[in-house]
């Protein structure tokens, strides 16, 4: 029997110039695989920043009647009155269902530096309101100069490119950041899961798959026969994620 | 949520959920072992490999050492290597073309090493070549003369591929990654060929639907199980076949069957 609650950190919806697998079919490979909750992000983010905020949030609302998913929205600068003053946005991602927020500076064309987005990053390591960096993949460069330009903020790093072989670049970060999690979508290192665990404890990792591409299925069997015991299987599978979720004071 | 594909009274996928193993035996057709310049291994060296493959139920992990693919040490080290774990490890002469004075002098000790020696590896895009460069055609001419097994890294759509499976027909082609990407093909590639290609899928059970893809492209007969073990987990590989949306007939004969069909049940 599946005895453990899976909380997919990293799933995308949504069209994106082509014909990308929506709510309906993730949920339906949820059920599928064992997976009961997730937290979703548009495909079209990159390119449609504002518009799929309202998209996903609208998914959301009418096509997930069980509330298993919880959405991501992007941000873009304050500077440009593009999106509300921090407690408005926050209040607004609150009342959408929206639990996490994330960021594309290189295909929104801004720096990703603290006089550029400091107001609505400290907001968000202040309320504790987690980031993902699936824009950072593989930049490795960028990504270790962000995270010391804000240090305090909670960061998960889900993302489908440059996880798997990268311990020499993703270890530094574990050990530097206490607030950095790390998703495991693609991350296929041989013990990998159980070695991390045990080094930065198993509080730090969490489950994802990097819906639609990744299936959801390859993960929950590499999770479950890792060599961890049950706690820290049960930790990463789900209860790490959850626990963010609620964290966040929006 | 009770429906889930663990849950499947009676099913493999609920047995390795359970158990993180079964009745039958695995075998993982495309390993690799040492350690690598540029990549992260946890374990890559022969015991701590063959205890992890082991743990799920593998018999046999058929592999190439990194160093003898890089050309820094010769496969009668591996050969000695193999002799430690014989329960376990078998492998492929690593092929590097640039070496043809090497290739002729392994291929020379091929029967020496029985049963340890299964079959070739060719490394084409990493060695900078491709499969029908012409100082391949020792190795492969001689695959071809004894039906041996051939496992060539693949990835993305290289029209050698299919001419050297076309022009050596009696070799058995392993074709791994299923020439990543290019799915329709490495679909080709077995239905142009003379029975004589598998696909292996070494990378792919983490994507979704190309298992699926695969099956209904050429039947679960025609595909192999793979890792690249030290790279990629063996739970993670297994669990993405186990939870592809086939039959259990077809993970059967993807994990297990295929094999022994092609090399015997004793290999």
């Amino acid at each position: 029997m599946k005895d453990l609650m899976f909380f997919d950190a990293n799933c995308r919806v949504g069209d994106f110039g082509n014909a990308n697998p929506g709510v309906k079919e993730l949920l339906s490979d949820m059920d599928y695989y064992g997976v009961d909750k997730a937290l979703v992000r548009h495909n079209g983010i990159p390119k449609a920043p504002l518009s799929t905020n309202q998209e996903i949030a609208r998914m959301l609302r009418e096509e997930d009647p069980d509330q298993r998913l919880t959405g991501v929205w992007c941000i873009l600068p304050n500077s440009c009155d593009e999106i509300p003053e921090p407690d408005e946005f926050f209040r607004q991602m609150k009342e959408n269902r929206i639990g996490a927020i994330t960021l594309s500076p290189f295909e929104h064309r801004y720096q990703p530096r603290r006089i550029v987005i400091g107001k609505i990053m400290d907001a968000a390591a202040e309320r504790k309101v987690p980031v993902l960096l699936d824009a950072f993949a593989g930049q490795w460069d960028k990504l270790y100069d962000f995270l010391e330009i804000f240090p305090k903020n909670t960061f998960i790093y889900a993302e489908n490119w440059g996880k798997w072989g990268s311990d020499r670049n993703i270890r530094p970060l574990l050990e530097t950041y206490e607030n950095f999690y790390f998703e495991i979508a693609r991350y296929w290192v041989p013990e990998g899961v159980r070695g991390l665990a045990e080094k930065y404890g198993a509080e730090r990792i969490l489950y994802g798959t990097n819906f639609p591409a990744g299936n959801q299925g390859n993960g929950m069997l590499q999770l479950k026969h890792s060599g961890l015991d049950d706690e820290s299987i049960a930790k990463i599978a789900g209860k790490n994620l959850e626990r963010i979720l609620k964290g966040a004071e929006l | 949520m009770s429906e889930c594909i663990w849950n499947q009274p009676g099913s493999l996928a609920e047995k390795f959920w359970k158990d993180g193993k079964a009745d039958f035996p695995i075998y993982d057709m495309h390993g690799h072992m040492g350690a690598h310049y540029a990549i992260y291994f946890k374990i890559c060296e022969a015991p701590e490999m063959v205890a992890h493959v082991k743990r799920i139920g593998v018999k046999r992990l058929v592999f190439s050492h990194h160093e003898a693919l890089w050309g820094t040490f010769r496969n009668a080290r591996v050969y000695e290597i193999c002799k430690q774990f014989p329960d376990t490890l078998r492998m492929y002469l690593s092929i590097v073309p640039q070496r043809e004075d090497h290739i002729r002098e392994d291929i020379a000790q091929f029967d020496k090493w029985a049963p340890y020696a299964v079959g070739l590896k060719l490394l084409p895009g990493y060695h900078n070549c491709d499969m029908m460069d012409p100082r391949y055609d020792y190795a492969l001419s001689f695959a071809n003369e004894r039906g041996l097994p051939v496992l060539v890294h693949t990835w993305g759509n290289d029209p050698a591929v299919l001419k050297a499976i076309q022009k050596y027909p009696n070799a058995k082609f392993f074709i791994a990654h299923c020439c990543y990407g290019a799915w329709d093909y490495a679909i080709q590639c077995v239905k142009e060929s003379n029975n004589n290609v598998w696909l292996e899928l070494t990378a792919i059970p983490g994507d979704r639907g190309i298992i699926e893809k695969l099956v209904e492209g050429v039947g679960s007969e025609r595909i192999l199980y793979g890792t690249d073990m030290p790279w990629f987990d063996e739970y993670q590989g297994v669990g993405g076949v186990l939870s592809a949306k086939i039959t259990d007939e077809d993970k059967l004969n993807i994990l297990s069957r295929n094999p022994e069909r092609i090399l015997g049940k004793d290999f």
